[in-house]
C-alpha cells in the first residue's frame, strides 16, 4: 500500500522516565509544543486530544500502544483544517531507547496514504517542537519559537 | 533514481558559533565521534573527514561555501569498499538566523541510488544532537561505544 511517513531521531541527554513524561505532562508540552496539551487518560484504548489553548480540538484519536517509559502510539486525526480532516487517521509513535546517559528519541508520523497533507504539515512541525523538548530538557528553557501558538492558526 | 537525507534542527546560537562548530576541528573532534575535516575551506579546496586515529574516513572538494550561511561539499566515502564503489555524493549544510535561534538543515544527496545516504541518514541525527547539545549547554554528547555504519 501506498504510505506518506516522517521520521524524525534525536538524542537527548535525559532519563527515560524524564523524557515519557514531558511528552505527556501539560506543564511540559505546553512549553516545547507551542501551548497545547494533550487530554488522555494514557492507556491502551483510551481516547486522546491534543488541546489548542484557544479550547479549540487540535487532533483526536486513541491510545494504540503504551509501554511506560519505552513507547507509545495514538491514532490521530487533525480536526481543525478541512483538507487534513479528510484524510482521515494517521498513526503517530514514540521510541524511547536509552544509551548511557542519553536517551534516543524516534518520532515516526504516518498514514496508509500517497502525498499525506497532514504527514507534510508535520513534517515541517516535529523538527522545531523536537528541538525544543531537547533544549527544555536539557537547558531548563524551551526554544523561544515553541512557546506560544502562532497566531491565526 | 536519486536518494536523500534530509535533517532540520533548530540551536540556540548565532550562525557565526554555529559556522565555527561545522568548520573547526576543535570542535568537530567533540561531537563527530572524534572525527575533524582537513580543508582550507575555500572554493574548490580538497576535503577530507579524518578519524581521531588518522584515518582518512571520506574525501572531496568544497563546491560552494559562504560563510556562515552556506556549504557545500563533495563526499565520497572512503573506508567502506561497497560505499566507495557508488562514487560521490553531495552534502549542502544551511544556515539560518531565527530570532535567538539558527535553523541548521543538512541535505546529503546522490543523483543514484546509493548506499551511503541510507548509512549516513543514521549518523547525522546523532552527529547533530551532540552538536546541539554543545553549543546549547557546553557539553557534547557522550559517543556511543560503535560508529555507526558509515
Amino acid at each position: 500500500m501506498s504510505t506518506s511517513k516522517f521520521v524524525y531521531v534525536t538524542y537527548i541527554r535525559t532519563t527515560p522516565e524524564k523524557l515519557f513524561d514531558a511528552l505527556r505532562n501539560p506543564e511540559f508540552t505546553r512549553q516545547f509544543w507551542s501551548e497545547t496539551w494533550q487530554d488522555c487518560e494514557w492507556k491502551k484504548g483510551s481516547p486522546w486530544k491534543l488541546m489548542i489553548p484557544d479550547g479549540r480540538i487540535g487532533d483526536t484519536g486513541e491510545v494504540l500502544e503504551f509501554d511506560a517509559p519505552r513507547r507509545f502510539a495514538v491514532s490521530w486525526q487533525n480536526e481543525f483544517k478541512p483538507e487534513m480532516k479528510a484524510e482521515g487517521p494517521s498513526r503517530a509513535t514514540f521510541e524511547l531507547e536509552p544509551m548511557g546517559d542519553t536517551v534516543k528519541l524516534t518520532v515516526t508520523h504516518e498514514m496508509d496514504r500517497e502525498n499525506s497533507k497532514l504527514i507534510e504539515g508535520v513534517s515541517g512541525g516535529w523538527p522545531p517542537l523536537l528541538a525544543s523538548l531537547k533544549s527544555l530538557l536539557e537547558t531548563g528553557d524551551a526554544l523561544e519559537m515553541t512557546k506560544k501558538w502562532p497566531e491565526g492558526v | 533514481m536519486s536518494s536523500n537525507f534530509v535533517y532540520v534542527t533548530y540551536i540556540r546560537t548565532t550562525p557565526e558559533k554555529l559556522w565555527d562548530a561545522l568548520t573547526k576541528p576543535e570542535f568537530t573532534k567533540q561531537y563527530w565521534f572524534g572525527f575533524h575535516q582537513d580543508c582550507e575551506w575555500t572554493k574548490g579546496s580538497s576535503w577530507k573527514l579524518v578519524s581521531g586515529d588518522g584515518m582518512v574516513a571520506d574525501t572531496g572538494e568544497v563546491l560552494e561555501i559562504d560563510p556562515p550561511s552556506r556549504l557545500v561539499l563533495k563526499w565520497r566515502n572512503e573506508f567502506r569498499p561497497e560505499l566507495k564503489a557508488d562514487g560521490y555524493t553531495r552534502c549542502t549544510f544551511a544556515v539560518e538566523r531565527l530570532g535567538e535561534l539558527v535553523k541548521l538543515t543538512i541535505t546529503h544527496e546522490a543523483d543514484d541510488a546509493h548506499k551511503m545516504i541510507a548509512a549516513v541518514s543514521q549518523g547525522w541525527p546523532q552527529i547533530l544532537s551532540s552538536l546541539k547539545s554543545l553549543l546549547e549547554t557546553g557539553h557534547a554528547l557522550p559517543r556511543p561505544d560503535t560508529l555507526p555504519k558509515g
